[in-house]
């Protein structure tokens, strides 16, 4: 896999990341109101899928040192996100429905009922997008020696995509589509990543499984002496 | 530091201070906090205070007579009389400085006002700065407005929906509390003949796709009449949605609420004058304007269509014409 096509990859992972993270808000309007909380739920559960991911991800990486594994994952991931208008709302309802009506639900569930009906619709689809950079950081880096452009070039284009999907939710796709038609776009963006993960798979690495070593830095000894 | 040097600081320091004091346009801030959903500021001008939501303003009292001094789109949330004689119980959503909820109980003494506020914040500056009293007939809910809705099996005589600002960086109104969903939540509470009333801002003429069209059109789904009442001094439309079969005329209507009258239970000065506003037909945008629902609601797109304000009137949420 050349850099480009691992840039633009991580760009579209970024992307879908921020896009569902801004409609999310909107989604969960619906059921939990337009309070504050619903604000910090849904920006406290994509940074810990996005933590999470990265760490799984570069661990993975190590291990697998294959890109089908995570083809699966995200083929699993993209399928959720494009389900989520009729598999969330049941869901949902029934974290709302679980407190008696005409009663004040308590403080503590006003804060954490948001993040719960967050991470059941997010948390899955933003941990699998999150283990692509690491991923792909491996799978793209030829050397030891270019390893910090090439990591940096993944983590740019990766937030560079999260700035598009912010810019693009906000200002376009919410005055134009459905809610339901985002995510359903966004899942198949989802598995086309994945296809394209799968598809790399075959086509074997570039250089990712077996790093170059850094060349002796000039001058450099062992003798202590 | 040198005295001289002190003096010079200390003037700045006082000079800065007072110009925090006064805000532009004129007026002296008694009182500002910053709550996690509004920077609110309580602003005395001239004969009036007002409740300020970043640069929004959101309700108006006369010093002398804290009962007085409202903005007109209130009247016109006393419009449901027209439809449902005899109102015992009315919901409200968005509390404000609580000039609705203080009209109601000085002019309709046998109603009682259940208010949903979201920020517990307004509820302390209204009743430290605007008069507002909690008791047993204005009771108030800490909760979003829909969320409180879905929950409760109450039933109302008249929902009244008060949830729009304006700033000067535009309009911006809840989405989930203009979907056709959300009305549909609202007809559920209705009692048989309740009534719906929601204020916005907009204008009647305009043929292009904006919120009054798409609120309109998104209400006249779930309700079998939309009447509108647009605002003689402000750019506020008030829509008045009911179950009635066919779409009626002022002078139809206007008797419904005399009996009210006679016996004192409907008291507002102003109520059969503001019948003046009174419209049937549809804003011209409505055609145009997209049915809002849960799915699709680019309410701020919509919004974002509107005219801007005059830079002088940019404060008010009750735009002068």
């Amino acid at each position: 896999m050349n850099g480009l096509t691992a840039r633009l990859m991580v760009f579209t992972s970024g992307f879908i990341v921020m896009v569902l993270e801004i409609v999310g808000a909107r989604f969960l309007g619906r059921d939990f109101g337009g309070s504050f909380f619903v604000w910090v739920s849904q920006i406290g559960v994509i940074l810990i899928a996005l933590a999470a991911g990265s760490y799984l991800g570069g661990a993975w990486a190590d291990r697998a040192q294959r890109l089908r594994p995570i083809g699966v994952c995200l083929l699993v991931a993209g399928l959720f996100t494009a389900l989520q208008p009729e598999l969330a709302p049941p869901l949902i309802v029934s974290i709302v429905a679980r407190h008696p009506a005409d009663a004040p639900i308590p403080m503590v569930w006003q804060k954490l009922d948001p993040v719960l009906g967050s991470a059941v619709v997010f948390l899955l689809p933003a941990l699998a997008l999150a283990t692509l950079p690491p991923y792909l950081i491996r799978w793209s880096t030829g050397s030891l020696g270019r390893l910090g452009r090439s990591s940096a070039a993944i983590v740019a284009s990766n937030t560079l995509g999260g700035i598009a999907g912010v810019f693009v939710t906000g200002y376009v796709l919410l005055d134009v589509m459905r809610i339901s038609s985002i995510f359903r776009l966004m899942g198949a963006l989802i598995a086309l990543l994945a296809l394209c993960c799968l598809c790399a798979d075959r086509l074997g690495p570039r250089g990712g499984r077996n790093l170059a070593p850094l060349p002796a830095a000039a001058g450099a000894s062992t003798d202590c002496s | 530091m040198t005295l001289r040097k002190q003096g010079v600081l200390a003037a700045l320091a006082l000079g800065f201070l007072a110009a925090r004091e006064t805000i532009a346009g004129g007026g002296t801030v008694v009182f500002e906090t910053t709550s996690v959903y509004h920077h609110i500021r309580v602003v005395e001008a001239g004969e009036y205070r007002s409740l300020l939501f970043d640069s929004s303003e959101q309700s108006r009292i006369a010093l002398a007579d804290p009962e007085a001094g409202r903005f007109e789109y209130i009247d016109y949330f006393f419009m449901p009389w027209l439809w449902n004689v005899a109102m015992t119980n009315v919901l409200m959503i968005g509390l404000g400085g609580g000039s609705a909820q203080q009209a109601y109980a000085r002019y309709c003494p046998g109603v009682t006002v259940e208010t949903v506020e979201l920020d517990p914040a307004v509820l302390k500056v209204a009743e430290d700065y605007f008069g507002f009293r909690q008791s047993p007939r204005q009771r108030v809910v800490i909760s979003d407005g829909r969320m409180f809705l879905q929950r409760s099996r109450r039933q109302y005589d008249a929902v009244l929906v008060d949830a729009y600002v304006e700033g000067r960086y535009g309009a911006s109104i809840p989405y989930h509390l203009a979907t056709q969903e959300f009305f549909r939540l609202v007809s559920d509470r209705l009692a048989t003949n309740g009534v719906v009333a929601y204020n916005c801002i907009g204008v009647l003429q305009n043929d292009k796709a904006d919120l009054v069209g798409a609120l309109h059109r998104t209400m006249k789904s779930v309700f079998s009449q939309v009447y509108l009442f647009p605002a003689r001094e402000s750019w506020n439309v008030v829509l008045v949605g009911t179950r009635d079969a066919e779409a009626k005329k002022a002078h139809e209507l206007w008797p419904n609420a005399m009996p009210a009258w006679q016996s004192g239970r409907l008291r507002l000065p102003t109520f059969f004058q503001r019948l003046g506003v009174f419209r049937v037909a549809p804003p011209a945008s409505s055609l145009n304007s997209p049915l809002l629902a849960d799915d699709y609601a680019p309410v701020d797109g919509l919004l974002g269509g509107m005219r801007p304000l005059a830079p002088q009137l940019r404060r008010q949420t009750a735009a002068p014409r």
